[in-house]
């Protein structure tokens, strides 16, 4: 007797393939994060233990003030309480004589972290805005302000 | 002849499917290579700059995180590689960042801050971080137009 071979069918079922690639589909969209990871960039002094070296007569001073967190910052330059607009011309003609002049950038304990970033973000634009680089940028914390006037012997 | 009075020709209504699979599989190709995960989710508004400088994503820098006024201004710290977690005091953020130095000298820190955050908070975390020796940080901030 001749038994007839039922041919075996080998196939892969794709079906919840469709499934699958929707599923991971959702979930990368869902967790991925376009990536915005810009910002200012500040190189830290590779030594705070010494002493500091530059006295404020040889220095911009730039103090920011307590200010709205949406409008303009309020700052002193100086001493002298000015507009943003007029900071890069006073240090542009200040760092004339001497380029390598620093500038000390303090924020009162007052004010806000934008207003600080708005002027130190002013700052960084001196070489597009009046041709001239401003080398060093320094922004001390309060406790090495602190630091400063105990060794110029002054109070704040 | 074939054509009977009131009978029509069936049109076929057919959405072609065959290329859907190349589609999704090319939609998975760019999720998967663009996917990044983000250590950290605090939501916050950051403060607007015209300069600014892509992060080196190579070295895997150390984020630190001040969060708004919602939340308390905690601070949450990542290593890069992990999800943020909340530390409690500036010594922790001294002994967090001194760690992340002592195994990276070159290791770059990430701030991320909200921009109405008190100064002092983020003098705090400056402090700390001058303390611990960190060389570079970039201030994470939104693009801001020239309108404002």
């Amino acid at each position: 007797m001749k038994f007839k071979k039922k041919p075996l069918d080998s196939e892969i079922f794709t079906g919840s393939m469709a499934d699958i690639t929707f599923l991971l589909i959702i979930f990368f969209m869902v967790t991925m994060a376009f990536s915005s990871n810009r910002g200012i960039d500040f190189a830290l002094p590779e030594d705070t233990t010494s002493a500091p070296e530059i006295s404020q007569e040889e220095s911009v001073d730039v103090l920011v003030l307590p200010g709205p967190v949406d409008g303009p910052p309020v700052i002193q330059v100086d001493g002298r309480t000015m507009p943003i607009n007029q900071l890069l011309p006073y240090v542009a003609d200040k760092l004339k004589q001497n380029p390598k002049k620093p500038v000390i950038l303090r924020t009162d304990p007052g004010a806000v972290y934008g207003n600080m970033v708005a002027v130190f973000d002013e700052l960084r634009q001196a070489e597009t805005k009046v041709g001239m680089k401003i080398e060093t940028i320094s922004i001390p914390t309060q406790r090495e302000i602190e630091n400063i006037w105990t060794l110029l012997g002054i109070g704040p | 002849m074939n054509l009977a009075r009131g009978r029509s020709l069936k049109t076929e209504a057919r959405v072609f499917t065959g290329s859907m699979a190349d589609i999704i599989f090319l939609l998975i190709i760019f999720f998967v290579i663009t996917y990044k995960v983000e250590v950290d989710k605090t939501h916050m508004d950051l403060p607007d700059t015209m300069v600014r400088q892509t992060i080196p994503e190579s070295e895997k820098p150390a984020w630190i995180a001040i969060a708004p006024r919602s939340e308390g201004y905690l601070i949450r710290v990542s290593t890069g590689e992990e999800m943020s977690l909340p530390i409690g005091t500036d010594e922790e953020l001294v002994t967090f960042a001194s760690t992340e130095v002592a195994r990276d000298p070159d290791k770059d820190f990430i701030i991320k801050a909200d921009k109405e955050v008190p100064y002092e908070r983020f003098d705090a975390v400056l402090d700390a971080l001058k303390q611990s020796k960190v060389k570079n940080i970039y201030l994470l901030s939104d693009q801001k137009t020239v309108d404002g």
